[in-house]
């Protein structure tokens, strides 16, 4: 529907006014304060909804408030196909008046207009729709309720692309959800009509188990009953066996207790028979005892005597012996001191001899030291003058060794004269006697120049050639190296040089040979001791002879001597021997003595004391046998025996008769039956209480009919079982057909709601950012806004914010629906919470939304809107 | 010669738990009516007496009020009535015979078989009877005793038992079977002229001689039982022996192992077959479903079983063989293009499934055409 023109006269404080409205885009009405905007919308909504006849409040609100007249209203409008105008007057003369100029012109008045103007807007607009979306002064910051609107829901389906809902099928929900609750809570838990149905089933199969075991329990009892009664039935029997048992068993019993008694008795008599047999034994024990212990003691006395005489004898031995030892002791002492004497005497001999020839070594080293000393001497004098050492030699024999190589080259190259004699003959070489002898050859080398001479009768001289005076040359300065090898050395010639070397080497022989010799005959002793010893046993040796005494004779020699020593020191040795062999016996003698003493000693106060027992001993018998004489006593001990033998017989025939009882099978098998007849007597006591116990439970339970019962419990439980299927197979039929249909309700619903949500959410994008999303309810409004990333509440959003986001909801939704019944938006005084910049945006929003549908502003304060665009504007008041 | 009335395993205190609370109460009522009836037929029939062979009640523990009404309907029963125990009521330590409310109320001319010496019931009758007194037995009670027994010279002897014999128990190696050739073999020698047995619930004659049999329960206890509800008026002289079956129960067990269910004709026929049943409120009826149903004749078909248990005594059904499969026809009408058809859609993809959803996913369907149904 599209507003066109809205003229209103006599309503309220308006007297007249008419506003003509933009076909397409925003209108905006401004005016001041009571200058009718409001009445505008409030006009059209009371045009279409009450006759002119109407006497509601909201009609009678409207009359003029000083003037009697109607109010009127008159609309000219476009919806759907229609063209029309619409006139109203109420209260005071009442008209109503249609006038349709398209499709076709046609007009009513009256009631039929009314009904006529009710169809064109039903079938054209969605008029809830259209009151919905209208925001009327102060109810701005609200959400419009979107959600059972026709014209709404058929667009979003016509947009969703799916099948139109019918309109019962929410209706259909609804029944489906109340379905869903008679079972089971909005979180999906159960119901009380499912948790009692479940607990009665619990409580009655509980029953059932019970009254089963209850009846288990009786047919326990049943069968115990009858194994109870088979079993007093055994028991009884078993008693009255055992009590005839245990009678027989008393009766023998008796009889044995008295036969025991008899065999006391009789044991009685016997022990005091013996024990009087007893005392009699021992009265003569003690009299044989006496005599014996008389005798005994007398015999020892009498062996003391014996014993005592012989140990004196004995004593007077032992000191002979002593005295004996003693005078052996002392001989052996005086042998053994003369040997010792003669002993030492040899020895000093043998010294002597020694000392003496000791003496005469030592004189000999001495001299040996001596001489050897002054012959080194000499050779430290030679060696200190000749120089002649092994380096030295070795220079001249070179020398010397270069000098003939140098004559052999030098024979060797000069000619060479060879002299043959033909007979003896005398000559001169050189000047130099020479005799040559009849075939002899004599060869000489001509180093330069020789000549011979016979004399007399030839002289010949032999020259060498040029070559051989080179080589005459060098045996020259060879010679001249010889001769200052020899001038260094000291010597004359390589010969003297030979023979210097040789005293040379001797020399320092000698000096070595010195300290061997001194070694050799020092040998541990220093020179000064050596020299010490000789001059002290110098002194001592020659005047022993002199000093000793005259016998025995002084040996011939060391040999005698020693073996003078050796006889004395034999001689001693024997003596000592002797002796220590007479210490020995003497002091074994003398501890003899002393032991043997002792004893006699000893032996004699034994005797003495054994006397005195003896005497004792002897006078106890005497007045023992004056009391009571020994064959009385044997007398006695015989007839104490018989009568033990007497009694013995007495006791044995009693123990017989008991034995021939059986006193302790009888015993065992009595105490066994009155046992086993206890036990029984319990046992059956037991059962009897038992089978009472049981008999009271089998008459009291038996009589309960819990056949009956359980028989019921069961039915019940049975039918409590098939009703809980039968319960829960609904609820399961009624959830699952909920969640299905909530499911598919929800998806067509995501579907058809996100043209809406489209379009809010761009024309939102122009006041937030792209960010910008919301979430619609059921019913279509936002629940919630998101942008950035968080997401709040709609009831948590500002004043401000809620108010833009109700306005851009009501705007998105004018423009879904204004392609096919869509509504103009009457906006009365909206934006009030609105700060200045985002005015700016929701002005944009507004005339993008103006594109699409038809908008009305309302407003007091025109700034507000300063930014919506183009718009016509319509100034009141 | 002698008549009696032969009957036994009268089961009281039995219940079904079929039965609701009201129908269990007349069931076991026309169980203590049965007793009159009986008593009836033996005052009709002339018997000189009554043999109730085992089971007189369902188990020695029994309710007191059991006890209670058993006595007040036996007490107007006007020949003596032999009570055998059986292996519900054996003669164990809890027996209900011993119990102080049957031993103060009995009637004098009623007696309990307490064991298996035979005794007079009237000139030249005796009765040898075999109680069981535990729930178990081991051997075959009744060889052993009649075997035991000298033979009749002149008068006739009736012997009461309970149990199964060896030719129809399912269990042949049972010891306390009772032994057929045993039992004719007894007759044969005058030992017993007669052999009156319970356990077996319908009537059934036994051997080749006539003179064994079962009398069967007088009103009936389950499905299986072939002819229940009788009681035999035996007529025993030395040379013959005469039964007459006479019924007496008023319940019916009915069972149809097999009801055919694929259309509404079907449906409808199966309506009117329980329409045309007699005595209603006494019938038992257990139905075995076969076929495949619609959601819409399902429901139907729920609806037509509601209506039957309201008032027939008791209606069991089976529907393990019974597809329910959703229909085009089922949501036709419901005219949704929106969610709820889609919801419809994704439900019937889930019946389809064979998965236990499946099951869930038909009774959201079913719920939903409902729903649907109330909305339009």
């Amino acid at each position: 529907m599209r507003l066109l023109r809205l003229r209103l006269k006599n309503y309220r404080g308006v007297g007249s006014s008419e506003v003509q409205f933009g076909v397409r885009g925003l209108t905006i009405v401004e005016g001041p304060n009571e200058a009718g905007k409001t009445s505008l919308g409030e006009a059209i909504r009371i045009l279409f909804e009450y006759p002119d006849s109407s006497k509601h409040k909201n009609v009678s609100a409207i009359r003029p408030v000083h003037r009697d007249a109607g109010p009127e209203i008159e609309l000219e409008a476009e919806s759907g196909p229609y063209h029309f105008t619409y006139f109203k007057r109420f209260c005071k003369k009442p008209e109503t008046s249609l006038s349709i100029t398209s499709p076709k012109s046609d007009s009513h008045t009256g009631r039929e207009a009314h009904g006529r103007a009710e169809e064109i807007l039903r079938n054209t607009i969605d008029v809830d729709l259209w009151k919905a979306l209208c925001i009327q002064q102060g109810d701005a910051i609200e959400q419009a309720n979107l959600s059972k609107q026709t014209s709404l829901s058929m667009a979003l389906d016509a947009a969703a692309g799916g099948h139109q809902a019918d309109p019962r099928e929410e209706s259909l929900f609804d029944k489906v959800r109340d379905e869903h609750a008679r079972y089971f809570t909005e979180r999906g838990g159960e119901k009380k009509d499912l948790q009692r149905s479940q607990k009665d089933l619990e409580e009655s199969e509980q029953e059932v188990v019970l009254l089963t075991q209850q009846i288990q329990e009786l047919e326990q009892d049943i069968e115990r009953a009858a194994t109870l009664r088979q079993e007093l039935k055994r028991l009884n029997q078993q008693e009255q066996e055992l009590r005839t048992d245990v009678a027989k068993y008393t009766e023998s019993l008796d009889e044995i207790r008295r036969l025991e008694m008899a065999l006391e008795t009789t044991s009685l008599k016997l022990d005091s028979a013996k024990k009087s047999e007893e005392a009699a034994r021992r009265e003569k024990q003690v009299r044989q005892d006496l005599i014996d212990h008389v005798a005994k003691v007398r015999g020892a006395l009498e062996k003391l005597d014996i014993s005592s005489a012989s140990s004196t004898e004995l004593v007077r031995e032992a000191e002979c012996g002593l005295q004996q030892a003693e005078s052996k002791s002392n001989m052996a002492e005086a042998r053994r001191k003369d040997a010792e004497t003669l002993l030492n005497l040899r020895r000093a001999d043998h010294d002597y001899f020694n000392n003496k020839l000791h003496l005469e070594q030592l004189r000999e080293r001495k001299e040996r030291i001596d001489l050897a000393r002054e012959k080194a001497d000499l050779a430290e004098e030679l060696l200190a003058k000749n120089q002649v050492d092994d380096v030295v030699l070795k220079a001249i024999q070179k020398a010397e060794h270069s000098l003939i190589t140098a004559q052999a080259k030098l024979e060797t190259g000069a000619p060479t004269l060879l002299l043959r004699g033909l007979a003896d003959l005398d000559l001169q070489i050189e000047d130099q006697p020479a005799t040559l002898s009849a075939s002899e050859e004599r060869r000489m080398s001509v180093p330069d120049r020789i000549r011979v001479t016979v004399p007399g009768s030839l002289q010949i001289e032999v020259t060498a050639g040029a070559s051989a005076s080179d080589l005459q040359k060098k045996v020259e300065v060879a010679r001249q190296k010889l001769e200052k090898a020899c001038n260094q050395a000291g010597v004359s010639n390589p010969g003297e040089a030979g023979k210097a070397f040789e005293e040379r080497r001797e020399a320092l022989q000698a000096v070595e040979r010195q300290k061997d010799v001194e070694a050799d005959n020092l040998r541990d002793l220093a020179y000064d001791e050596l020299e010490r010893k000789v001059r002290v046993l110098g002194q001592s040796v020659p005047a022993y002879p002199s000093s000793r005494a005259d016998k025995p004779a002084l040996a011939d020699d060391l040999e005698s001597a020693a073996k003078y020593v050796r006889y004395a020191d034999s001689e001693l040795q024997e003596a000592s021997a002797a002796w220590e062999q007479a210490r020995a016996e003497l002091d074994t003698a003398r501890k003899t003595h002393e032991k043997l003493k002792e004893r006699a000693q000893k032996e004699k106060v034994e005797r003495n004391l054994k006397a005195e027992d003896v005497t004792r001993d002897e006078e106890k018998l005497t007045r023992s046998r004056a009391n009571v004489s020994d064959d009385q006593l044997e007398a006695r001990l015989s007839k104490a025996t018989q009568t033990v033998r007497n009694e013995q017989d007495c006791v044995t025939s009693a123990e017989t008769a008991l034995r021939d009882k059986q006193p302790e099978r009888i015993r065992a098998l009595a105490e066994t039956a009155a046992g086993s007849l206890r036990t029984v007597k319990e046992k059956r006591g037991a059962a009897s209480t038992e089978n009472t116990e049981v008999q009271t439970r089998l008459k009291v339970h038996g009589e309960e009919g819990l056949h009956e019962k359980l028989q019921a419990a069961q039915s019940k439980s049975d039918r409590l079982r098939n009703e809980d299927r039968a319960l829960r197979r609904r609820a399961q039929a009624a959830r699952l057909l909920y969640v299905t249909m909530k499911n598919e309700r929800e998806t067509a619903r995501r579907a058809y709601v996100a043209p809406l949500k489209e379009r809010i959410e761009r024309l939102g994008h122009l006041l937030f950012n792209d960010s910008f999303t919301v979430d619609l309810t059921e019913d279509l409004t936002v629940a919630s806004r998101a942008m950035d990333g968080s997401s709040v509440p709609f009831a948590s959003l500002s004043g401000g914010t809620k108010e833009q986001i109700s306005l851009i909801s009501r705007l998105a939704c004018a423009m879904t629906v204004s392609q096919d019944g869509g509504a103009s938006l009457i906006l009365d005084d909206a934006l009030g919470y609105t700060d200045p910049e985002r005015l700016k945006m929701m002005g944009a929003i507004l005339a993008t939304a103006a594109k699409e549908c038809q908008i009305i502003i309302l407003t007091c304060v025109p700034d507000r809107y300063s930014n919506v665009g183009e718009a016509t504007v319509v100034r009141l008041g | 010669m002698t008549r009696f009335l032969h009957t036994g395993d009268w089961q009281l205190g039995m219940t079904r738990h079929f039965f609701s609370e009201g129908v269990q109460e007349r069931y076991t009522q026309s169980r203590f009516d049965a007793i009159r009836s009986l008593g009836r037929v033996a005052e009709e029939e002339a018997c000189q007496f009554m043999v109730v062979c085992g089971d007189v009640f369902e188990s020695n523990l029994v309710d007191r009020k059991t006890v209670s009404r058993a006595i007040e309907a036996l007490k107007g029963v006007t020949v003596p009535v032999y009570l055998l125990p059986g292996n519900h009521d054996p003669l164990n330590a809890a027996s209900v015979y011993r119990s102080a409310i049957f031993l103060d109320r009995k009637p004098d001319h009623v007696h309990v078989i307490e064991d298996a010496a035979p005794f007079s019931v009237a000139e030249g009758v005796e009765i040898v009877g075999i109680p069981w007194t535990s729930k178990r037995l081991v051997q075959d009670l009744v060889a052993s005793t009649v075997g035991q027994l000298e033979p009749v010279l002149d008068g006739i002897r009736i012997c009461v038992a309970h149990g199964m014999v060896d030719s129809l128990s399912p269990d042949r190696s049972d010891p306390a079977a009772i032994s057929l050739h045993a039992a004719e073999d007894a007759i044969s020698r005058n030992r017993i002229h007669y052999l009156a047995l319970g356990d077996r619930h319908s009537l059934t004659e036994v051997g080749a001689s006539g003179r064994i049999a079962y009398a069967g329960t007088p009103e009936p206890t389950d499905y299986n039982e072939v002819k229940p509800g009788f009681a035999l008026v035996t007529t025993v002289t030395r040379e013959t022996v005469e039964t007459k079956a006479i019924s007496v129960c008023r319940w019916k067990f009915l069972e149809r192992r097999q009801v055919d269910l694929n259309t509404k004709e079907d449906i409808d026929s199966l309506r009117s077959w329980i329409d045309d049943l007699e005595g209603k409120e006494r019938t038992v009826l257990k139905l075995r479903f076969v076929g495949t149903l619609s959601l819409s004749l399902h429901a139907a078909l729920e609806e037509l079983v509601s209506d039957a248990r309201e008032v027939l005594g008791a209606v069991q059904t089976r529907s393990k063989h019974l597809a329910v499969i959703p229909e085009d026809t089922d949501f036709d009408d419901l005219g949704f293009s929106g969610f709820a058809s889609r919801t419809v859609q994704q439900l019937r993809e889930q019946v389809g499934r064979a998965d236990p959803d499946s099951i869930a996913a038909r009774d959201a369907l079913a719920l939903l055409v409902r729903l649907a149904g109330r909305e339009r």
